[in-house]
């Protein structure tokens, strides 16, 4: 039995609502711009095995209560756009959903963690009909985003191979080229970005 | 600092390295041409004395060759001969100075002071104007954030970084910055975009004000 419960089926639904939102939205801005408002999202329902595994870790019991109303990335939307300003734009977008409460937010694009990760981070409180695991109704379910540029994944992914690395060798100073390559990543973003603007003027 | 000296007057190197390394220096002695060249592959050396009159490869033969091999090392000779074409023939190939026998100690390490100065001391390790700090070997950008810049990038940022609160214009910047390159004047409006851009991913107080074709200047943000 899924640590999930009966709410499998929600949570799949909010999660293709929130997806739908955002191809409409691609679409939209296709049509008006001719350009991609995203290259692609990956959107994923956390599996069993990883949020029993996360609530272990946590100290919760391994419930649907845990899942659900504790921790808040049981649905997780990826958003990879091109460039930085699509980002921004994206996040707009979603700030504009009447329907949805923004619990968290945090950019780190302008503010870059220490190790040079940059992303844009939101949590959303997804309001509906149906009853959530506190009982409520209309219930909130959470989805967690994280929307950047294909240059940050490529780096993110990179950092999160080294970070479950054992034995690495010459680890400090991996982890400050990491840092130094995630700034001239982000200058590159930056100039890509001009480039386009200065097209587009 | 690391001198190669090469000198085939015995008497006059074993004085010289005395000297120099009294003063502190390295010094690796070698006496003849070849042995210079060799000498000058292999070390590290931050200035070179070189002798023109020496046996099996002169001064500026020896000279020509680690030049045409990509050598930039400064390099200061010392003769015997005071002519005018000796002196002209040596400095065309490359020497950066040139010191005529007798001379006087003090005067060769006032040159090689002078000679190494310029690799050192002039160029500022970072700037700072506002919240903004520019690590100039590093080319890295920091405020709140952090960025690094690429080729141009740098030189333009370093440039308007030592001039804050200065109005330039396109064509000045442009020869400032670029000196001879083959771009064209447009460059600048692009890179001044790129550090703008570059400059608020940094929430940086201070910003580049002025239109394309027009004049630039750095200043705090009003």
């Amino acid at each position: 039995m899924s640590i999930y419960g009966e709410y499998e089926g929600t949570l799949q639904r909010i999660m293709e609502d929130i997806e739908g939102r955002l191809f409409a939205y691609q679409e939209r801005v296709k049509s008006e711009t001719n350009e991609n408002a995203y290259e692609y999202i990956l959107a994923r329902i956390k599996t069993d095995e990883s949020m029993r595994e996360k609530c272990r870790r946590k100290g919760l019991p391994e419930t649907a209560e845990s899942a659900l109303s504790k921790l808040t990335d049981a649905i997780g939307i990826r958003v990879i756009c091109s460039f930085v300003d699509d980002v921004f734009n994206i996040v707009e977008y979603i700030r504009s959903f009447d329907d949805c409460e923004i619990i968290e937010e945090k950019d780190y694009i302008r503010h870059a963690k220490p190790n040079g990760y940059r992303s844009y981070h939101m949590i959303l409180g997804v309001h509906t009909s149906e009853s959530d695991v506190m009982g409520n109704t209309p219930g909130t379910f959470y989805v967690e985003l994280q929307i950047r540029t294909i240059a940050m994944d490529t780096w993110a992914a990179l950092e999160h191979r080294m970070k479950y690395k054992k034995d690495i060798p010459n680890q400090e100073l991996l982890v400050g080229e990491l840092k130094r390559v995630a700034d001239e990543l982000a200058s590159c973003d930056l100039s890509m970005q001009t480039i386009r603007e200065l097209i587009n003027s | 600092m690391n001198i190669l000296l090469a000198e085939d007057e015995k008497d006059l190197s074993r004085a010289l390295v005395a000297v120099l390394e009294h003063k502190g220096y390295k010094v690796t002695a070698v006496y003849d041409g070849e042995a210079a060249v060799e000498a000058a592959k292999s070390g590290a050396f931050d200035c070179m004395v070189l002798d023109i009159m020496m046996p099996k490869m002169d001064g500026v033969t020896a000279l020509k060759v680690m030049r045409d091999s990509g050598d930039t090392t400064p390099v200061i000779f010392l003769t015997a001969k005071a002519e005018m074409d000796d002196k002209v023939t040596g400095l065309d190939a490359g020497a950066d100075d040139y010191l005529t026998k007798p001379f006087v100690m003090a005067e060769l390490l006032a040159r090689i002071r002078s000679l190494t100065r310029r690799s050192g001391e002039y160029k500022p390790k970072q700037l700072s104007f506002g919240s903004v700090t520019l690590d100039v070997s590093g080319q890295e950008l920091i405020s709140e954030n952090s960025v690094r810049l690429a080729g141009m990038e740098a030189n333009l940022m370093e440039f308007l970084m030592m001039n804050p609160n200065k109005s330039f214009t396109t064509e000045e910047i442009y020869s400032h910055v670029w000196k001879d390159a083959t771009e064209g004047l447009d460059v600048v409006w692009i890179y001044i975009s790129y550090l703008r851009n570059k400059l608020k991913s940094i929430v940086a107080d201070v910003e580049i004000n002025g239109d394309k074709d027009g004049s630039f200047i750095l200043q705090s943000i009003r």
